[in-house]
């Protein structure tokens, strides 16, 4: 990759721009990116994830991944941390799932039971 | 599956999963056959046949469907798979296929793969290769360059992740993978 000049470039921008708004990560959104999970979409899912985050200027969240869960049939999951409160796991979230999810749950903090897998540890 | 792009995703999921921290992939197209070879340095495999949908190292059950699944597409258009341990450790895996074949299945969106990979697994190096003539290679990406230059909340901004999208994709065009249709 030659253009690595052009890249800090952008950086800086976006990093200027992060300044402005940027918190701690109070919410954390892990994808299962497993074989089952990669079968069933689940990168369109984090992808759609990532966009929407830019798109709403949710700075303080942040998407990581993690391997099977052992419930391939639920694929896509995803679990959902939030500072202070109960983890939860959803399943079979395709794109539009991830839409409704996110613009429900991490916006404004309601469960999505459509899509709910479990609750708790 | 849907294309190469998610199988290809997958056996870079392996070699995460086997605790690799630096894996090179090597692409290229040699008289409209694909070929892909991918080193990687973290465990690698026991004397089983991983091919074999029955033996996997996972411990939430006790099939694994990622490598006998691309073997079979890789076959099924005449071409191979075969996977063994390097010297130095790690495995390299080689597989080839025949995208002219009728039950070739198309790449889908290579490039995607390598930015959901670089940002799925920020702590290791993935370095990517196009293979022109004579076996020369070609650099197309390292991503511990980028990560020396952005932040993983960066990677998740649009204008970021698209650039490095673009450079990726730009290369693979330049070999003739595209996205949608294989060879071009």
């Amino acid at each position: 990759m030659k253009n690595l000049e052009e890249l800090k470039k952008i950086r800086e921008r976006v990093r200027k721009d992060l300044e402005l708004r940027t918190g701690k990560h109070r919410i954390k959104i892990v994808v299962c990116l497993g074989t089952c999970g990669i079968a069933a979409g689940a990168r369109e899912t984090m992808n759609t994830l990532i966009d929407l985050i830019a798109k709403n200027d949710t700075s303080d969240t942040i998407v990581t991944t993690a391997g099977c869960a052992g419930f391939c049939e639920q694929e896509p999951m995803i679990q959902l941390y939030i500072e202070d409160k109960e983890p939860v796991v959803y399943g079979k979230v395709d794109a539009k799932a991830a839409k409704e999810i996110f613009e429900k749950h991490v916006l404004k903090g309601e469960i999505v039971e459509k899509y709910l897998f479990s609750k708790g540890k | 599956m849907r294309d190469l792009a998610d199988h290809l995703f997958d056996v870079l999921e392996n070699s995460v999963k086997a605790g690799a921290t630096e894996v090179k992939i090597i692409l290229g197209i040699k008289d409209k056959l694909f070929f892909c070879k991918i080193v990687d340095n973290g465990s690698g495999i026991k004397d089983e046949d991983v091919t074999d949908p029955f033996v996997t190292s996972r411990k939430t059950r006790k099939v694994g469907l990622g490598l006998p699944l691309l073997k079979r597409a890789a076959e099924s258009t005449g071409g191979f798979l075969k996977i063994y341990n390097s010297e130095k450790g790690g495995i390299i895996l080689e597989f080839e296929m025949d995208m002219t074949h009728i039950d070739a299945k198309p790449f889908g969106d290579i490039a995607r793969t390598f930015v959901d990979a670089i940002y799925s697994w920020p702590d290791v190096d993935f370095e990517i290769f196009t293979n022109i003539e004579n076996n020369k290679k070609f650099p197309i990406l390292n991503s511990r360059k980028i990560k020396n230059i952005v932040n993983q909340y960066e990677m998740q901004q649009k204008e970021i992740r698209d650039f490095i999208y673009q450079s990726i994709d730009q290369e693979l065009r330049k070999i003739g993978i595209d996205n949608q249709f294989g060879i071009l």
